[in-house]
């Protein structure tokens, strides 16, 4: 059936790549000129006259070009060597190919990735997932050339493809990840190979060890593999941070594991792919004379979460509400408090969902002034899709999770601080794989080690 | 400087590619449905484009946006493929020729 798409400028691309990406070449596209957000009723009007409805009735009956044959897949041999050239020129290569981020990447020789690819059980161009949006294949020989790029080490290997895994899923719904509203993936790693990698657990942990590697080499597959490219598909208003690695050590959290909660043994080593929308503020809970520092601590996050954007900018709350998360990331010292004061995760989690409020006024204010759409809170909430509370009147504090079961911890953090954090993001639920090891890799890590202090 | 021959860390693209659906001769005597995602001011773009329809290509027959599921909401890719069936299904129940769809932002 003909059909035509009505897209904003700078969102034709997105239209294209996406369509492409499901296999329709030359989408047609209607273009309304600039951010519709803003534009008044007369505005709006005046472009859809003068630069939409002709290119409409064209998309619908301007014959298509020559039928061509169902075009088969490029085939395109993972192995083949694409470049050559000094590392400065293979920067340049790749930044024109739009395969970095932006900072200098390591060469992925042959030599290189077939020591990673040593580290995986896996045949070299073995299909380990196809990545949405772009629907590309993801083999061991490009994973390990993202990890390169990005300074991984090789015995890394086990864990960024079980990241790559995770994006696949679709819990992890890697398809939204391009939304305007700049969604930044996160890695939370646990088991015991967060110190047999020496992955950072404690104070810095984002900015220390493997960790920025690790998460970097997660944001290059996202771009290559996933297809991913800011400003086509990647359209973050203001960009992206690099993708950053937390890690739990079982020492550090006096509650069950985080890998635990999604259902894994606590001796299994598993990667978890979040999403974020902001990083920070961290809070420094304190007590006072009449006030525990552990009370203070969940008052700081009932506080913190209603100015989280995501949790109220977006229908996110009812039976057909988009997909939001919440990610505590709490210091050893809070965690221990809490857990002495008798808090479990699950206490905490419904602490925060019962009691991160905000007035209906203000709720209402936010929702109707910051994204388009069609209908009023109050007729949502007639319509069952948001709680009956928000039939209330307008200075009735109304909760602003859709459940507790949208809140996860992470202990994580200096050991000596007491600060917390939360996070929100969009579209994704959290999303773990196990990682799994090579046959003998306790061994190979010991060649590996004992290669280095020879070297 | 000593030169390295590398490979790509690019996807391996695994989607045939098919082309778009025969356009229209014409709009006349068609029926046109509109698929709106439910943000972006459709519920405001529609109707005057329904209107200019109406000037323009008197005979063409509309189906609003109301007549279809909305395109937005529960965002889980299962979901929104189901959606997306039914609307298809729903255009071919009700004869549309054609789908507009909107508004991408």
């Amino acid at each position: 059936m003909a059909s035509v798409v009505i897209a904003t400028s700078g969102f034709t691309t997105l239209a294209r790549v996406l369509s492409k990406s499901s296999g329709i070449d030359n989408l047609r596209l209607a273009e309304y000129p600039g951010p519709m957000g803003i534009d008044t009723s007369p505005q709006i009007k005046e472009k859809l006259e003068r630069r939409v409805f002709d290119a409409l009735v064209q998309g619908l009956t301007a014959p298509k070009p020559k039928e061509k044959a169902a075009a088969a897949p490029r085939s395109r041999n993972p192995a083949d060597i694409v470049f050559a050239g000094s590392l400065y020129e293979i920067n340049d290569y790749f930044t024109q190919q739009e395969w970095t981020d932006g900072l200098p990447v390591f060469a992925p020789t042959r030599e290189r990735v077939d020591e990673f690819l040593a580290y995986c059980d896996r045949a070299p161009d073995e299909e380990i997932a196809i990545l949405p949006a772009s629907n590309l294949r993801a083999v061991p020989l490009n994973i390990a050339a993202n990890a390169i790029m990005a300074g991984c080490r090789p015995e890394h290997m086990p864990l960024i493809i079980a990241a790559v895994e995770a994006l696949a899923d679709e819990k992890c719904n890697l398809y939204n990840v391009g939304s305007t509203s700049g969604i930044v993936p996160f890695l939370v790693v646990n088991g015991p190979i967060v110190r047999e990698l020496g992955i950072e657990f404690a104070g810095q942990l984002v900015s220390r060890g493997p960790n920025p590697a690790i998460g970097r080499a997660i944001g290059l597959i996202v771009k290559n593999i996933a297809g991913f490219r800011p400003g086509k598909n990647y359209m973050g208003t203001f960009g992206y941070p690099l993708v950053f690695t937390l890690a739990e050590d079982e020492s550090t959290t006096p509650w069950v594991p985080f890998h635990v909660e999604q259902g894994f043994d606590r001796n299994q080593n598993t990667v978890t792919i979040g999403v974020t929308n902001n990083w920070g503020p961290t809070s420094e809970p304190s007590a006072t004379a009449d006030t525990s520092a552990a009370d203070v601590a969940l008052e700081l996050l009932c506080r913190e979460i209603p100015k989280k954007f995501r949790v109220y900018d977006f229908p996110t709350i009812g039976p057909k509400a988009e997909t939001v998360m919440v990610t505590l990331v709490i210091s050893p010292p809070i965690a221990k408090l809490l857990a002495d004061a008798g808090y479990s995760k699950q206490d905490i989690r419904e602490y925060v969902y019962e009691n991160a409020r905000m007035s209906l006024r203000e709720f209402t204010w936010l929702t109707e002034h910051t994204f388009p759409r069609a209908t009023t809170v109050r007729q949502k909430a007639e319509a069952g899709v948001l709680p009956k509370e928000y039939l209330g009147a307008p200075d009735d504090m109304v909760r602003v999770l859709k459940g507790p079961e949208i809140v996860h911890i992470v202990v994580c953090g200096d050991p000596n601080r007491n600060r917390l954090m939360s996070f929100e993001g969009g579209h994704t639920v959290p999303t773990t794989k196990e990682i799994r090891l090579p046959r003998d890799w306790k061994a190979r890590l010991g060649e590996q080690q004992k290669i280095e202090e020879v070297a | 400087m000593e030169k390295l021959a590398v490979i790509s860390p690019a996807g391996v693209q695994v989607v045939e590619q098919r082309g778009i659906a025969p356009r229209l001769p014409d709009l006349a005597g068609k029926t046109v449905g509109e698929v709106w995602n439910g943000v972006f001011k459709g519920d405001e773009t529609f109707p005057v484009l329904r209107e200019m329809f109406r000037k323009r290509f008197p005979d063409t027959k509309i189906v609003p946006y109301t007549e279809f599921p909305f395109f937005s909401g529960d965002d889980r890719p299962h979901a929104q493929q189901e959606v997306a069936r039914q609307i298809a299904a729903l255009a071919k129940e009700k004869g549309c020729d054609a789908i507009i769809s909107g508004n991408g932002a």
